[in-house]
């Protein structure tokens, strides 16, 4: 068996059946070795949308997502996604061709040092030396992407060892070291929840990457204690939960981030205190002590210290929480505050109000449909008005935030989860960034469902400029930008384009009904704004909001 | 503060050089460095200086694929200039 064939083998063993990829010289030995294999590839039209496609597969799934590039501009061309996949721990694995070992080192043609280029953007990362070596590290890599806190692993294979003959030799994974929960924290913990007026969960991405939903909605169930949620983790909390604040942070709802500057105990589930979330730190949550829940210690402390930290699989950490239950007076003040800063849909204007028809979409569309952000305004704007029943049904590019996110995962998501809706919603500025997945979703007859809010600006930094830079519009408009339905008919996309309030109800029931893929290009009004948004320095109490702008 | 550290690394191509990333880029300066290769690992003893507390750091060293063991051997406080 040749290298090549042996990793197509692998990956099929290890229940692989779908790669996203776009081959070239360096790998082509690998290509070759797929050619009539169980596990099906998908071409896409740049190894980026490779990359994010392989990530919307496995967020959307938890399974590992996979990807194939070749040599230099190739494998290159995937860094982005890795970056993305390591922010946002997302289980991947990249395998890229090299040129053949005797040439490594010599600037031949398409030779970049990936594996150097790779230490800042993957969980670990290798370049095959010798063929007897590979069939090991290949498996290592894909229990590593899995592993622990998931996240890229990148695999570098010279041309030579994809096609020497080479040995299979079983890998069996050491034991992994989980950490133990220290007992003594836990007591702390539960003293800190047992004293707690005024608690508050603040759930992250660590729930879905662990799989403790259900572990989840049990604790707060029995301690009715409010919670908020990170962009990564909505979905983790029901939206049938009482207590739901939605999401915290720079532009999260009022009611969360009152909740959590006004609490005493702040209960951090798999979540890392990210700028975005916090504001200004000093003064974030100032007069809470926390109880940190990860599997990864490297996390406690880093940003915000923990009176108590309990460093275990959140499967694990999460039922040793004892479940009190929560104070009337707080819950019913944390009641007030939903209510009083409610959303609002009663906009007042003929023109197309993002957050209605967001909102619309998301009551009208498949509770298991899966929603792929772009990076801006539009990004969150969903995350403000539309509800998710899993963190898997919501894929939105969180730590990196990646503009060129969403089509290609979409495609990702999609090819997992053949039978349920799958839609991206966009804007006129990131979709343009991998728009050449256009044609990969033509070439496998996928029906991603396509939503371009187009403001005819970077609407986020527009929004930024207007507020923080006096107006100052720097390279900001993109009203030269294409007809978007005009340019999906060539890829064979239906759509409509919608420039009305009145035309949305109809729009979202085209969309909805679609059997196909099928565009929504809705104009929306370029100086719409999202809020309330928390200013560069302040803290998350000193929230702007329209009315105060 | 500086900070003298004991790191074992596995004897990977790349092992010293992720490593070594991680502590620039956590915001260490690398103030003394002395690499061995000892029984099939290497053996690194190095000194790191930083206003940051060291747990930030070796924390990050420990999760490494590459890194078997993570020692702090010393804490000096840096002479007043």
């Amino acid at each position: 068996m040749t290298g090549a064939e042996l990793t197509i083998d692998l990956l099929a063993k290890h229940g692989v059946n779908e790669v996203f990829g776009y081959p070239g010289g360096a790998i082509m030995p690998i290509y070759d070795a797929l050619y009539g294999a169980p596990v099906k590839h998908y071409l896409t039209r740049h190894e980026q949308g490779a990359g994010f496609a392989a990530v919307g597969f496995a967020r959307s799934t938890g399974k590992l997502g996979v990807c194939f590039a070749t040599s230099g501009p190739g494998a290159t061309n995937l860094i982005t996604a890795l970056a993305d996949a390591m922010m946002d721990s997302v289980p991947l694995l990249a395998i890229t061709g090299q040129v053949p070992t005797a040439a490594i080192g010599s600037d031949a043609f398409q030779e970049i040092d990936v594996l150097g280029m790779s230490l800042s953007c993957t969980k670990h990362s290798y370049m095959v030396e010798r063929a007897e070596d590979l069939a090991e590290i290949l498996q290592e890599a894909m229990h590593l992407a899995q592993s622990g806190r998931p996240g890229p692993v990148l695999v570098d294979i010279p041309k030579d060892i994809q096609l020497a003959q080479v040995p299979f030799h079983p890998w069996l994974a050491a034991d992994d070291y989980l950490p133990q929960l220290d007992l003594n924290q836990v007591a702390i913990a539960n003293q800190l929840l047992s004293e707690a007026k005024r608690p508050v969960a603040y759930v992250g991405g660590g729930v879905q990457s662990a799989g403790a939903q259900n572990e989840l909605m049990q604790f707060l169930e029995k301690t009715q204690m409010p919670a908020v949620s990170t962009l990564k983790a909505l979905g983790s909390v029901l939206p049938d939960y009482e207590y739901d604040l939605g999401m915290l942070g720079m532009h999260g709802g009022q009611a969360a981030n009152l909740a959590v500057q006004e609490c005493d105990v702040l209960v951090c589930i798999g979540a890392r205190f990210d700028d975005r979330v916090t504001g200004n730190l000093s003064k974030f949550a100032a007069k809470a002590k926390v109880i940190h829940l990860d599997i990864d210690v490297a996390e406690v402390g880093k940003r915000k210290p923990a009176k108590a930290s309990l460093i275990a699989d959140l499967k694990t950490s999460l039922p040793q929480l004892e479940c009190f239950v929560t104070q009337q007076a707080w819950l019913a003040h944390t009641k007030e505050m939903m209510v009083k800063h409610t959303w609002r849909y009663d906009y007042p204007g003929e023109k197309v109000f993002a957050p209605y028809l967001l909102n619309q979409l998301s009551q009208r569309m498949p509770k298991t449909g899966v929603v792929c952000c772009d990076v801006g305004q539009h990004q969150m704007w969903v995350a403000q008005h539309m509800k998710f029943s899993h963190p898997s049904n919501h894929l939105s590019s969180g730590g990196a935030g990646t503009m060129g996110f969403g089509l290609p995962a979409a495609i990702g998501a999609q090819v997992a989860r053949p039978d349920d809706f799958v839609i991206t919603v966009s804007g006129d500025g990131s979709i343009m960034m991998n728009i050449q997945e256009l044609a990969t979703i033509r070439r496998n007859n996928l029906p991603v469902k396509i939503l371009i809010l187009d403001n005819q600006r970077l609407g986020m930094v527009r929004q930024w400029q207007e507020l923080f830079f006096d107006g100052r519009y720097s390279e900001t408009n993109l009203s030269d930008n294409p007809d978007f339905v005009q340019l999906a008919a060539v890829f064979g996309i239906p759509g409509q384009t919608i420039t009305h309030a009145n035309q949305v109800d109809d729009a979202i029931t085209a969309l909805v009904n679609s059997t196909g893929p099928y565009i929504v290009h809705a104009c929306i009004d370029d100086k719409e704004n999202v809020w309330p948004l928390v200013p560069p320095g302040a803290a998350n109490d000193e929230m702007m909001t329209e009315s105060a702008k | 503060m500086k900070h003298s550290l004991t790191v074992t690394l596995k004897n990977q191509s790349v092992a010293v050089e992720r490593f070594l990333r991680v502590v620039r880029h956590r915001g260490f300066d690398l103030t003394h460095l002395q690499i061995n290769l000892d029984d099939g690992h290497y053996q690194v003893e190095m000194t790191v200086d930083s206003d940051k507390p060291v747990y930030l750091l070796t924390t990050q060293l420990a999760k490494l694929v590459d890194v078997k063991q993570v020692m702090l051997q010393s804490v000096q406080q840096q002479q007043a200039m």
